[in-house]
């Protein structure tokens, strides 16, 4: 029997964790990734990584309000069983990365500090400077290579994964994948494939995620028969800098220093910003919210800066749109000690000192909580049997997800620092349920798949050299690139109408045409470059319709989904009877919404469009609660419900289920 | 890894190494590359142990010329009683040491390409200084010792080679006045100046990159005050040796061979150093 | 906003590329003529250029191949000579580089061996991390605990190596450290080629990034375990004493990273582990 084989695609936290872990437990590994995988977009997550800690446990903390705090967080989107396990791994995993060395600061006795992040009111966020997820990468990433030198690993960095090969069962015996700087295409037989390519954030044109993190592993899966979930609910980050290349993401630290947004009232003032004086400033955080002021949840702050840019028109500038968050009334010696080291990032990028000029910021796509639908294994316990098959494996047996690019954890809204978490267990995870799978394999893809690889790679070989060849059709595909991001970015961010959406799946569906007829200004045979983006350009069509299209169907507002339309109301009458009996009404129509929409969307292909189906969520943990932040009545709605959950407890006691 | 060796290499049209391999199994390491750490520490030891020590000592001696004929003399003399283990002390601490320096210097240049137009830093700056100052230090100290000691004490080499050549000039038993008289050209004073400003820079430079090599100096900061220290000790040494330059240019050297002439004489008489006549002028 | 000769804001700027079709092949200039935004880099400038796929004298011409990755200098992909002078494409911002001067020249690191245009292959760099074996030995990824305590000050100490993101830009600058480049024979397999490629890169210069990542690790609790080895290798063939000081390393890192420090202490420890070697414990 010759050696079996996994094949990783993607090499960040996931992909990275998965690889070494398999070769802890025996197994060899083709690590596939479009970039050395040092240079994985985990790098660019700055923040830190959340677990409950020994210190917060003697505050009141456990694993069980880690798990409360990201369902709550999620809107309760997500299936419990696995980010229970998530929780219950979270202290563990902090552990391992540190043994791995990575540099976490420290208290002054030695131990890992921590900080407090959105969403908990523990402090359970260990960081490594403003760099954790570079850190917590290099760590794997210094593993794995480890294991290279061993002979354990074979890495095809610059290579593109251009799809599963599936036999005739329907069953993942390998992948065929292209050398971006060679152009050779090879077919790679496997026991199983684990997908761990990210966000799809190139849908969007710009966004804070990397150039390689267009989607197009995931949408190739998907086309080969993967079904995708929850794919409309996409976080988007409140202040970024806009650029002409990328996003970057200006920390929310800046606001809580005191850093007030406006814009002018007059649309696109020509004037220097310091000489509009103050009676012609639009501070409009501060005016529709005075209780919070600028210093709103993230998802709020996000909807008003859009809605003052898009729908009333007074965006700063006029071809780009930005508010200005104003730094510039705080000394700048106090900015600098406070907020020294995010102030040079924007000096770095912009050329322009935040201390002395506002800085212009908008919200930009910033992580995609849906992605490759995956299955699980539920424990007794609530959690998850590890080393089961089933966990993290698509429909497509054999072909397993993790990472961003599965919908697993985040529910409808991410919780700050529990992206790395998820990542690095969804890794650990998966390698003993590959393991469980391979013993139960009688024989290797290399024994027997081997025709089927090179058919597969024959069929992508055409396909490669039918579009250098292709002739007609003048589409340029980065300017149709550049037009999707806008109608994405226009439509299915923050605030979301059925009109616009169905307009936005309309021209995407045009787009998609158009790219069809797309043009290479490069047909050679050596590092082509053209053919690679064109390729995952066109990919990108089926990510962007499931997206539009779940946003159109799903008439409610959850975590970043929201539509103004379907928006739960403010209690309104002035008595105390009178609103007593609009939150009896409001929870009724909570109960309807989430018997209605607490499920997952299950998009699957058909063709070029993709078709909806929903699935129910296992709320079994935790059942399903209202947020109610920053609603008028929050507090009389919040007294019904907790009578309900006490009568319906009280109930279910006296009722034996069956 | 491992597998396969480096068995040559040259530089291609486009002026980089392009390295040939062949497997291990077929070739040995080269000498070079198993002691390269050895040879580049020897290397850099030996600038400072014994080169750079003997060439502080070697500008000093000359720098007592400022005290007069007698003084420079007598130091010579001082040398010159080591007699007949001379050439020992000579060749195992001054001349193999100083062509084992040469060699490698001269070795690992080639590992290198001076950048310091693209980019220019101090320390870049000195890199390069470092090197030219080699170059220059090891074409002058070969001239040097041809132009003063000669290469053979043969006679068909003297009036061959050495006289028609104006080397071979200096003859330790009329120390002042033959210096005096070899250093009369300005051209050749000026060789002499050059020559001698960059062994100088290349010694007190080398001792600063010595501590980073050897680990002596190690933060920035402590780089930095070592580089002062070093740059002291350069402009002393340098001082010194100017000094002994300008010394030399003020003897008069016919009054100062009549001197030495008499001390010869005298100091033969006591004993006190041998009777040499080939280590004096006309000889 | 630039202004042009006349005073009046510039609506074009001209970049000037050094390209190579590939490995083999002889490189050449091309110019483009780019229209002038407010806040652009050079990604957004190349960008651009592949867009419109014309040169300034309006020839069709092939997009030009770059790397790039985060776009906020983290990733270490984009490296190239900009205006003579290594850096990240991201960060090199047009306003600044048309103030020093009136066009842009974009050049692929001399160092490395290009693949195309822009793109070279700085498998090297990671080879060299493997020498020093550039990680900690853990015996197990299960749940052992956590890890040794570990005082601030090393913490301090440790993570600006760490940040290191294996750009190049120090190797790039460095004088010592020369391009290694293993041409492909016809009828080779890719390990084949791989194993030859290795071979080069194991006796030539380790270089500053893998000397400070050497040191990065030996000042680790569990990491220094095998400290010794990666002495051997700071002291085998292409190792510390290449090193000729010229200190351009820590002069052009973009993270300012202090290599300088880390190859001054990588000096001390080899030194000190070679008198004790030599002279008996």
């Amino acid at each position: 029997m010759s050696k079996q084989r996994v094949v990783v695609v993607g090499g960040g936290l996931a992909g990275l964790s998965c690889t070494m872990k398999l070769c802890e437990l025996g197994l060899d590994v083709d690590l596939i990734s479009l970039v050395p995988v040092k240079r994985s977009h985990s790098v660019c997550a700055q923040g830190g990584i959340n677990s409950c800690n020994d210190q917060t446990r003697q505050l009141g903390d456990s694993e069980w309000l880690h798990l409360d705090d990201t369902v709550y967080g999620g809107d309760f989107l997500q299936h419990q069983p696995p980010v229970k396990e998530m929780a219950m791994w979270g202290p563990k995993i902090i552990d391992l990365m540190d043994r791995l060395g990575v540099p976490f600061n420290r208290t002054g006795e030695g131990f890992i500090d921590r900080r407090r992040f959105g969403g908990t009111l523990y402090k359970r966020t260990a960081f490594a400077g403003a760099t954790t997820g570079q850190q917590l990468l290099y760590a794997l990433d210094e593993q794995v290579r480890r294991w290279e030198v061993e002979g354990r690993v074979k890495k095809y960095e610059h290579w593109d994964f251009l799809g599963p090969v599936l036999n005739d069962a329907g069953v993942c015996r390998g992948v065929v994948a292209q050398n971006l700087l060679t152009m050779e295409i090879r077919a790679l037989p496997a026991e199983a494939v684990v997908i761990a390519t990210g966000g799809p954030g190139l849908v969007y044109g710009r966004s804070t995620m990397s150039v390689m993190c267009t989607g197009s592993a995931a949408s190739r899966c998907f086309q080969a028969g993967a079904k995708y979930a929850n794919g409309e609910f996409i976080q988007v980050h409140p202040t970024a800098i806009p650029g002409a290349d990328k996003l970057r993401l200006m920390s929310e630290s800046a606001r809580g220093e005191g850093g007030r947004v406006w814009v002018p009232r007059k649309p696109q003032d020509p004037r220097d910003p310091k000489a509009i004086p103050e009676s012609e400033r639009f501070y409009f955080l501060e005016e529709r919210y005075p209780k919070y002021g600028n210093l709103v949840p993230r998802d709020i702050a996000t909807r008003e800066i859009f809605d003052v840019c898009v729908n009333e028109g007074l965006s700063v500038d006029k071809d780009r749109l930005c508010v200005y968050l104003d730094l510039t009334h705080i000394p700048a010696s106090e900015l600098d000690r406070k907020l020294g080291g995010i102030l040079d990032i924007y000096q770095k990028f912009q050329g322009v000192d935040p201390r002395k000029t506002p800085m212009k910021i908008f919200p930009a796509v910033h992580y995609s909580m849906g992605g490759l639908w995956v299955d699980y294994q539920r424990h007794g316990d609530g959690g998850l049997v590890v080393g089961h098959p089933r966990n993290h494996q698509t429909n497509i047996p054999g072909l397993y997800a993790i990472g961003e690019c599965d919908y697993q954890y985040h529910g409808a809204n991410r919780l700050g620092a529990n992206s790395l978490l998820s990542c690095i267990f969804s890794g650990l995870l998966v390698a003993p349920s590959i393991e469980t799978l391979i013993k139960s394999t009688k024989r290797t893809a290399a024994e027997d798949a081997t025709n089927l690889c090179e058919q597969a790679r024959k069929d992508h070989q055409a396909r490669h050299d039918a579009m250098l060849s292709r002739t007609g059709g003048n589409e340029n595909p980065y300017l149709i690139h550049r037009e999707l991001g806008d109608v994405m970015t226009k439509a299915a961010t923050v605030v979301r109408r059925n009109d616009q959406l169905a307009a936005a799946y309309e021209t995407v569906s045009e787009l998609h045409e158009r790219a069809k007829r797309c043009s290479l200004s490069d047909t050679g045979t050596w590092t082509n470059q053209n053919v690679a983006f064109t390729r995952s350009l066109l990919d990108m069509f089926p990510l962007a319709k499931t997206i539009l299209k779940g946003a159109l169907q799903r008439d409610e507002c959850r975590g970043a989904h929201y539509k103004p339309e379907f928006a739960m109301p403010s209690l309104k009458a002035d008595t105390p009877e009178g609103r007593r009996i609009e939150a009896e009404a409001w929870c009724d129509a909570f109960e309807a919404n989430t018997a209605r929409w607490l499920k997952s969307t299950i998009a699957v292909l058909d063709g070029d469009h993709p078709l909806l189906s929903y699935e129910d969520v296992d709320t079994s943990i935790i059942p399903p609660r209202p947020r109610l932040y920053g609603l008028v009545g929050a507090e009389e709605i919040d007294a019904v419900w907790k009578e309900r959950s006490q009568r319906r407890a009280h109930e279910s006691k006296l009722q034996p289920v069956g | 890894m491992g597998a396969w060796q480096v068995i040559s290499s040259h530089q291609s049209k486009q002026g980089y190494i392009v390295l040939e391999t062949a497997p291990t199994s077929a070739i040995q390491q080269t000498f070079f590359q198993r002691h390269e750490f050895l040879l580049r520490r020897l290397h850099s030891l030996s600038g400072l142990i014994p080169v750079g020590l003997f060439m502080m000592v070697h500008l000093t001696a000359n720098a007592t010329i400022l005290n007069g004929v007698d003084a420079f003399q007598n130091v010579v003399f001082q040398i010159h009683t080591l007699g007949k283990i001379l050439p020992l002390v000579e060749w195992t601490f001054i001349f193999l040491p100083i062509i084992f320096h040469a060699v490698f210097g001269f070795v690992f240049l080639w590992s290198g390409k001076s950048n310091a137009s693209r980019y220019g830093y101090a320390a870049n700056y000195r890199y390069t200084a470092q090197r030219i100052t080699g170059i220059i230090a090891f074409v002058f100290i070969f001239y040097h010792v041809l132009h003063m000691h000669g290469l053979i004490h043969a006679e068909w080499f003297k009036t061959a080679i050495a006289d028609p050549l104006g080397l071979a000039r200096f003859r330790p038993y009329n120390a002042a006045s033959t210096a005096a008289r070899a250093l009369q050209s300005p051209i050749i004073s000026a060789i002499y100046v050059v020559g001698v400003l960059s062994c100088v820079y290349h010694f007190a430079n080398g001792l600063w990159t010595m501590g980073i090599t050897w680990g002596v100096w190690v933060t920035p900061k402590a780089q930095r005050w070592a580089s002062h220290v070093c740059m002291g000790l350069g402009l002393i040494v340098a001082v010194i040796g100017m000094s002994a330059i300008v010394g030399f240019w003020k003897v008069d050297a016919n009054a100062a061979e009549a001197r030495e002439n008499e001390i010869y004489e005298r100091r033969v008489q006591d004993g006190s150093i041998y009777a040499a006549e080939h280590k004096r002028s006309g000889h | 906003m630039i202004k042009d000769a006349y005073g009046e804001t510039l609506k074009h700027f001209s970049v000037k590329v050094r390209r190579q079709a590939g490995p083999n092949a002889k490189p050449y200039w091309e110019n483009f003529r780019v229209e002038y935004e407010s806040d652009m880099n050079v990604i957004s400038v190349l960008q651009k250029i592949a867009a419109m796929s014309k040169t300034a004298d309006g020839r069709t011409t092939t997009p030009v191949a770059w790397d790039c990755g985060c776009l906020e200098e983290v990733c270490g992909a984009c490296t190239m000579v900009i205006n003579g002078r290594v850096r990240q494409s991201c960060s090199a911002l047009v306003d600044r580089l048309l103030g020093d001067s009136k066009e842009i020249t974009l050049e692929p690191m001399s160092k490395f061996p290009v693949v195309r245009d822009l793109v070279v292959d700085r498998s090297r760099l990671f080879h060299n991390l493997k020498r020093v074996k550039a990680w900690v030995p853990v015996d197990t990824y299960y749940d052992m605990g956590p890890g040794p305590l570990q005082p601030r000050s090393q913490q301090e100490e440790n993570y600006p190596l760490s940040e290191c993101m294996s750009c190049g830009c120090c190797l790039e600058a460095c004088p010592q450290f020369t391009k290694v480049e293993v041409k492909r024979q016809a009828n080779e397999t890719d390990e084949q080629f791989e194993a030859r490629k290795a071979a080069a890169y194991d006796t030539a210069f380790l270089g500053p990034h893998a000397i400070s990542q050497a040191m990065l690790f030996n000042n680790h609790p569990t990491g220094k375990n095998i400290a010794d080895e990666r002495l051997e290798a700071l002291s085998g063939p292409g190792g510390i004493q290449v090193c000729g000081n010229a200190q351009n390393c820590v002069a052009v890192c973009p993270k300012h990273i202090p290599l300088t420090t880390s190859i001054g202490r990588a000096g001390r420890a080899v030194t000190l582990n070679k008198l004790r070697k030599w002279f008996g414990r």
